[in-house]
């Protein structure tokens, strides 16, 4: 017997085995196990599950809309976040209720703690520490791990969320390790057996800024970034702060500061130790996230780039600076830091690196995470080539409900790009090509004020209802909030004022609008751009107080209803292609007109629809009017079959 | 909609509408002379009357209404017969665009008839073939057919779209990143700006000054050689003035013509030669940005001259500087004897497409057309079979693009949201992205990175 190789053993049988538990693999777990289904979960460390080996915060435009609409689904990274809040923000108030997004710095530890909390209370999950080493297949379906001390779970649905450890390298100047991110250690086989199987990967880099002791920071020389004087929380199921419960003002602090000349004269001086421009770097890396050496040499003209300091934790010593990823030399890291002002003491607790590692080409999955060509086989998150926690989270919640789904023998849950960002998001991952890891931005978005952050409850709890996720206090929260705004509405509607009502010419003038020369109705006055639906509704005293965020979303309705309806309108268009199903078996390699690049993507996709067929990259209208033709002739010979 | 006759010159014109909302875009735009014929016909009947755009009359027209599912597509289905001349031809399309009508795609027609069962399996072999190949043509070579300068407008507004775009989202997805967004009287400013391009294009593009379709083609060569004569012969009617003094054609002449299959824009020019006449002077310096401008010049030689070697200073100069895109004709062989053409040793040069020519007796018209094809299908000139369908789809689509811009800046004045505005923005950019073939979102990210400085 080989002495490098343990004895396996039994450990257990499964509905559903996520291997990792991180982001996406926790969300994975605990909808699975909260849907009934027997759940393993294996970890590298028990200790670090739903790590951010990043920044410390969780939100911002797309990403807040996506934690939003994990909330109304019934996932829990929302709730998480509100709970391990250190400070809130609302992010783009003054430009349109489309883009608001919400923004939270979170406790690292604390999170973690929560997860894990969360994880050992939820009935039907067992967490399990050990490294996956190789998948199980039987009849090409998916069957078990084994890990690499031996334990064997089996089960026939396996969700893999190994994030960034596949055959992870870690990159600081000339060093160069294996290893995870953050310290931890890299899956080193799982990769190799992945290929083995035949899956198609490919190779990303991304990166992460040094850490900063905060007694060591002079913060005389930052400006103090607070959070919002309004409470502000993702779920729709607000739980207070851990830290500053109900009260904003105990919000912890960010600060923002600027490099300068000398910072940029060292980094361009050491440009030929960047791992960046040596030619050490193999993967690609995104263009939405440039190391502090590349924006120094693509933006040659800015004098100073921001660096916010964001705490990693509650009055933790630890502090992420936001703005100057990078992977020089860490003795260069030192000097480059010490520039800025305010850092001149600066200790570096931890140097900035690059980690490059393996991910599964998505087309090989389906827009339910699901890989095409193994049954049960699911894969969700940074392994599937994306970036950041929410984007994880989201297909962490899509594999785990899937992953149920299909062992009670229900059709798969696929949210559409009208649906949510959760949508866009796996809609965007399984048709096109990636060529740097995947960033949700809300410019992918074309229905986007339909996917405002206010209305991922409206959008998404009944389909969380349905798929079994939303509790019934979530429900019965949903319910009450969706009469309270039809009720509004309705009223502003049927309210009218005279033209001589006093009190309304007084709201009118001091808002600087024109007095009307008839009757107005209420919702008349409120779709005016110079007035608020709270200067309407001080003139009707009678309305029940509604919460501010619901005054704003009704106000929003009615404020932008010729928008919302033109979407509307586009959507309507749109789906008629989206009804049009697509037989799985299509052989598009014997569908004549079809161009060649057309043929090989489509076989490769095997889109649900005629209009995902038609966002696969590479398929242009001509094709699809192959397409058509072919479908037609296909229904006209199957009738002459039938008839026969 | 889309044109059903070839675009040129011709006695009339069809336009052909298909399709639910056929009805409502023809009832909008027509006046019936007898409107209970009009109102109670059933079908597969004629009717007269006035055609209008808003308030603007285009034409007296006839129009045959073939009502579903009897009719070509199975669909509503409504044959606007116009009188010919490409401007009416346009206006006519103009105001059904604007009553709502979108421009066909190429074979969509076609393709409709056939998913409506009107088409056999037989005949949809075809189909595929036939769409692929116009689509192709057309998305590639619709924008070739553009002269430069408006190619280069539309990719410049398009630009610029893209720039306004860009800033708005980059400040929307990273704000709280240095994208130094622009202010809001900065881009009322731009989109204004843009609008006004849009504009001007527009207006050009509808007297037919601008927009021109088809493959540009200069006929060259000195005075009295017969450009005249085979400018009419192409076009079957005395259009330009043929006499027998050297020199009467001193502006240039436009004319559109078909040649086999392919589209000619065709410019007459002054003659080539010497001349201290400041007019014909005028004239000639005209010709010589015209041929630097065509994407085929045909240069007539008398072949008599060119058998004795005897080619001037211009012609020479012709042969040298546009040899890839010149065809020699070698004109007037009905005044050689019998069998006596041979190829002119002083043309002997690899690649050079001579043809044995004579307008008077139509020889080698043939081979002209065939030559024009081939260079159009090698890819060394661009035009397609049907350029108007291509080039009433770009109009349309500056046109939707005009009405976004117009939306955006009246939201801008009305200080809605940035995220509102973007919603009109971006449909601008859609639309001109479709007249130039780009990708709207991979174009507006590559933008967003490559300009701002945005990531942690």
């Amino acid at each position: 017997m080989n002495a490098n190789k343990p004895v396996e053993y039994n450990a257990g049988h499964f509905d559903v085995i996520v291997v990792g538990a991180g982001h996406a693999g926790c969300e994975a777990a605990l909808a699975a196990a909260r849907l009934g289904c027997h759940t393993a979960l294996l970890t590298l460390n028990v200790g670090r599950v739903a790590a951010m080996p990043c920044n410390p915060s969780v939100g911002g435009p797309a990403k807040g809309h996506l934690v939003r609409e994990i909330d109304a689904l019934g996932g829990v990274m929302g709730q998480a976040a509100d709970r391990t809040s250190l400070q809130a923000r609302m992010l783009n108030t003054g430009k349109g209720p489309a883009v608001q997004a919400l923004r939270v710095q979170a406790d690292k530890a604390a999170y973690s703690r929560e997860m894990r909390r969360l994880l050992f209370a939820t009935p039907n999950l067992r967490l399990y520490q050990g490294m996956a080493e190789r998948l199980l297949i039987a009849g090409g379906a998916a069957a078990g791990i084994v890990t690499r001390t031996g334990a064997r779970f089996t089960a026939p649905n396996v969700v893999l969320t190994s994030g960034t450890y596949l055959r992870g390298r870690i990159i600081v100047g000339e060093a160069l390790y294996a290893g995870g991110p953050d310290g931890e250690q890299t899956a080193l086989t799982l990769a190799d057996d992945l290929r083995a199987w035949g899956f198609k990967l490919g190779r990303f880099k991304t990166g992460t800024p040094p850490r900063l002791t905060r007694r060591s920071v002079d913060f005389t020389r930052w400006i103090p970034q607070t959070g919002d004087a309004a409470r502000r929380a993702f779920s729709f199921l607000p739980q207070p702060s851990i830290f500053w419960g109900d009260d904003p003002r105990r919000q912890e602090m960010c600060w923002l500061g600027y490099t300068n000349e000398r910072t940029h004269e060292i980094i361009r001086a050491n440009l030929h130790r960047a791992p960046m421009y040596t030619g050490v770097v193999e993967g690609v890396g995104p263009r939405y996230c440039p190391s502090i050496e590349d924006k120094v040499v693509r933006f040659p003209a800015r004098a100073a780039h921001q660096i916010f300091l964001e705490p990693e934790g509650y009055k933790s010593d630890e502090l992420y600076a936001a703005g100057i990823s990078t992977s020089l030399p860490e003795e260069i890291q030192v000097l480059l830091v010490r520039s800025v002002a305010g850092l001149e003491q600066a200790e570096l607790l931890k140097p900035g690196y690059a980690i490059e590692y393996d991910y599964i080409l998505p087309r090989q999955l389906t827009p339910a995470m699901a890989v095409k060509d193994c049954a049960g086989l699911f894969s969700a998150g940074q392994l599937n080539g994306t970036s950041g926690y929410e984007e994880a989270a989201a297909q962490g919640l899509l594999a785990g409900i899937n992953a149920a789904r299909r062992l009670r023998g229900t059709p798969p849950f696929i949210p559409g790009r009208a649906d949510g960002y959760i949508g866009v998001l796996a809609d965007d991952l399984v048709n096109k090509e990636l060529l740097e890891p995947y960033r949700l931005l809300t410019a992918r978005a074309e229905y986007r004020l339909l996917l405002r952050q206010d209305n991922a409850d409206a959008r998404l709890t009944p389909l969380g209802r349905q798929i079994g996720l939303v509790s019934e206090e979530r429900w019965r929260v949903f319910q009450a909030k969706m009469e309270r705004r039809e009720a509004v509405l309705a009223r502003w509607e049927r309210q009218r004022f005279s033209p001589r009502d006093e009190n309304m010419r007084a709201v009118l003038t001091a808002a600087g609008t024109a007095l009307p020369a008839g009757g107005v109705s209420a919702a008349e006055l409120i779709k005016r751009p110079e007035i608020t639906a709270k200067e309407i509704l001080a003139l009707m005293p009678d309305l029940p107080d509604l919460p501010a965020d619901e005054l704003e979303e009704a106000a929003t309705l009615i404020k932008y209803a010729g928008y919302i309806s033109q979407q509307e309108l586009a959507l309507a268009r749109a789906q008629k292609k989206e009804r049009r199903l697509l037989p799985d078996d299509l052989n598009y390699a014997g569908i004549t007109g079809l161009a060649h690049e057309a043929r090989q993507r489509l076989q490769e996709v095997r889109p649900r629809n005629l209009g995902q067929a038609a966002r696969v990259s590479g398929v242009t209208p001509a094709d699809i009017a192959a397409l058509l033709v072919y479908l037609e002739r296909r229904r006209r010979q199957t009738e002459t079959a039938k008839a026969d | 909609m889309a044109l059903a006759t070839p675009a040129g010159e011709s006695a009339i014109h069809v336009i052909r509408l298909s399709g639910r909302e056929a009805a409502g875009i023809v009832a909008a735009c027509f006046t019936p002379l007898n409107p209970e014929r009009w109102a109670e016909s059933d079908g597969f009947t004629l009717h007269l009357g006035r055609f209008h755009d808003g308030a603007a009359e285009v034409d007296q027209v006839l129009i045959g209404k073939m009502p579903s599912p009897a009719s070509f597509t199975g669909e509503d289905v409504y044959e606007i017969n116009c009188h010919g001349g490409m401007l009416t031809a346009q206006r006519v399309v103009t105001a059904c665009l604007r009553a709502g009508a979108a421009a066909a795609e190429p074979g969509e027609f076609t393709l409709r008839a056939f998913l409506n069962g009107k088409l056999d399996l037989v005949q949809a072999e075809a189909i595929n073939d036939l769409i692929r190949a116009r689509t192709e043509m057309s998305a590639a070579l619709a924008l070739a057919q553009l002269s430069g300068g408006l190619s280069a407008a539309l990719r410049e507004i398009r630009q610029e779209i893209l720039d306004i775009l860009a800033n708005i989202e980059a400040g929307i997805d990273f704000p709280e990143e240095e994208t130094d967004p622009l202010a809001r009287t900065e881009l009322l400013h731009r989109l204004t700006i843009i609008k006004g391009h849009a504009l001007d294009l527009l207006a050009g593009s509808r007297t037919g000054r601008v927009i021109r379709e088809g493959l540009s083609t200069v006929i060259a060569g000195k005075p009295n050689v017969g450009k005249s004569s085979l400018l009419n012969a192409l076009l079957r009617e005395e259009r330009a003035i043929v006499t027998d003094i050297p020199g009467t054609t001193r502006d240039e002449i436009h004319e559109y013509v078909t040649v086999g299959d392919i589209l000619l824009h065709l410019i007459d020019t002054a003659g080539l030669r010497e001349s201290e006449d400041p007019v014909e002077k005028l004239g000639i310096e005209r010709t010589w940005k015209a041929l630097n401008l065509a994407d085929v010049v045909l240069l007539l030689l008398d072949v008599r001259d060119a058998q004795r070697g005897e080619l001037s200073a211009e012609e020479r100069m012709v042969l040298t500087e546009y040899a890839g895109k010149v065809i020699v004709l070698l004109n007037k062989t009905d005044l050689l004897p019998d069998g006596e053409y041979r190829p002119p040793l002083a043309l002997q040069t690899e690649g050079l497409s001579l043809i044995p020519f004579s307008v008077k007796t139509q020889r080698g018209m043939d081979e002209l057309a065939l030559d024009l094809k081939e260079r159009v299908l090698a890819g060394k000139a661009a035009v397609s079979a049907e350029p108007r369908l291509a080039n009433v789809r770009q109009i349309n689509a500056l046109e939707n693009s005009l009405r976004s811009l117009e939306k955006a800046e009246e939201a801008m004045q009305a200080s809605a949201p940035l995220d509102l505005i973007s919603i009109d923005i971006r449909a601008a950019l859609e639309e001109m992205s479709q007249i130039t073939g780009d990708a709207a979102e991979e174009d507006l990210l590559t933008c967003i990175f490559s300009r701002f400085c945005v990531g942690k």
